[in-house]
């Protein structure tokens, strides 16, 4: 008897969970549609403004280089790291934790700043140096984001308290599949330019490359923040609807037991009664 | 020989389309860019975008960005461009009063920024719409 109670509110517990990663699941799925449309939709822009910004360098000789462009003999190297604020999307973050760390052994003196309180601690416990956090939020992640971090990247690359500045984060390919990468920032990478196609430019190209090259730093660092933000939503969309369907699992299994019990103790029952019976037929 | 334009902001691709004529607001005052333009790069300033495409006139808001022309191809980078009929008076009024809010109170140097681009786009936003509705009526 005690035993099919406890089977009973085990049932119970199980069904209870599966509610909530329902819920969880149905959240992000509605989260994730719109992340992946700001995601998809940035895309061609950042493409387009990169092709613009390439082919404006291609057109400068080497003494009107860029503050941005220039390499300078700094060793440090500041890197960004977006992820999640939360856990619960399954192997994303420690799919990140495990590329952070790989990068942390292959480089020294790396200079660190996070979006998302989940790899925060990773740093500290990293032993290495954390100049800024700042929360990723659960909401799209909104342009406003960028200025302060772009204002850091500046205050430390034009002072050349660093070398170069890189990203790391996680790359929205599909629902199924996000990949930490680590991209480059600055300096600006001056090998893959083409000659340019321009002929005229107003006001004249020095001028005009200071805002661009702002312009175009801002949004790829806004574009990495999107596709952070779809890759989390479509690995906890994936995760929670795994979660759901283990509880559901579990509850049939528990399900199973539970009747077999039930059945077990009639039949018991049963026996008794029969038994009892067949004694006072007898007397 | 027609001109391939396209107006790209961070959020959708806002028109793309063949036309045959482009008005754009630059730093270096208003320029119209015809079929067979030179290849130019130029920055656009916030003001009034207008598309001819046969008889029909299309008015764009745009803040600013850039502009770049290659072999009659014409691309439009913006933060932020809407076309005149999709402008909501209401909605740019209230915007308009939020950011001047914003302005007198003592806020940071990054609130005040949001508040003036969102302050130019709301103004640029009613002026459009009002000098459209005066030429529809």
């Amino acid at each position: 008897m005690a035993n099919l109670l406890l089977l009973k509110r085990r049932i119970k517990a199980a069904g209870n969970v599966s509610k909530t990663t329902k819920a969880m699941q149905m959240i992000a799925v509605s989260k994730l549609k719109k992340a992946q449309d700001a995601t998809f939709a940035g895309r061609p822009y950042v493409e387009k403004l990169s092709s613009i910004s390439q082919n404006v360098l291609g057109k400068l000789n080497n003494e009107s280089l860029h503050v941005y462009m220039k390499k300078n003999d700094s060793k440090n190297n500041l890197v960004i790291i977006l992820a999640p604020d939360k856990g619960l999307c399954g192997g994303l973050i420690t799919n990140l934790i495990r590329r952070i760390v790989s990068f942390n052994n292959e480089n020294k003196n790396n200079l660190y700043l996070t979006v998302g309180k989940k790899v925060e601690s990773t740093i500290t416990n990293l032993g290495a140096e954390l100049i800024a956090s700042f929360k990723f939020g659960s909401t799209l992640p909104s342009f406003n984001m960028v200025l302060p971090i772009a204002q850091i990247i500046d205050e430390y690359f034009l002072s050349r308290k660093v070398g170069t500045v890189k990203i790391i984060s996680t790359n929205f390919t599909s629902i199924f599949s996000q990949k930490p990468v680590i991209t480059d920032l600055l300096p600006i990478d001056l090998s893959q330019i083409e000659s340019s196609s321009f002929s005229l430019f107003e006001p004249l190209a020095d001028e005009l490359l200071p805002p661009l090259l702002r312009h175009y730093l801002e949004m790829t660092i806004y574009q990495h923040l999107l596709e952070s933000y779809a890759s989390e939503q479509g690995a906890k969309m994936v995760a929670m609807q795994n979660a759901t369907d283990n509880a559901l699992e579990i509850v049939q299994d528990l399900q199973l037991e539970y009747n077999k019990g039930r059945q077990e103790k009639i039949t018991n029952e049963i026996l008794d009664i029969g038994s009892a019976a067949f004694t006072f037929a007898y007397e | 020989m027609n001109l391939l334009f396209e107006i790209i902001t961070p959020e959708k691709v806002i028109y793309k389309d063949e036309v045959n004529e482009i008005t754009a607001p630059t730093v270096t005052g208003e320029i119209t860019i015809l079929p067979n333009h030179v290849n130019l790069l130029t920055q656009i300033t916030p003001g009034e975008l207008i598309v001819k495409k046969g008889n029909n006139l299309q008015h764009l808001a745009v803040t600013g960005g850039f502009l770049e022309i290659q072999n009659n191809k014409v691309s439009v980078l913006a933060e932020y461009a809407i076309k005149a009929q999709d402008i909501e008076v209401a909605r740019a009024t209230e915007a308009k009063k939020r950011a001047e809010k914003v302005m007198s109170e003592k806020s940071t140097d990054n609130e005040l920024r949001v508040a003036q681009a969102e302050m130019i786009k709301a103004i640029l936003e009613l002026k459009i719409a009002t000098k459209h509705k005066k030429r529809a009526v």
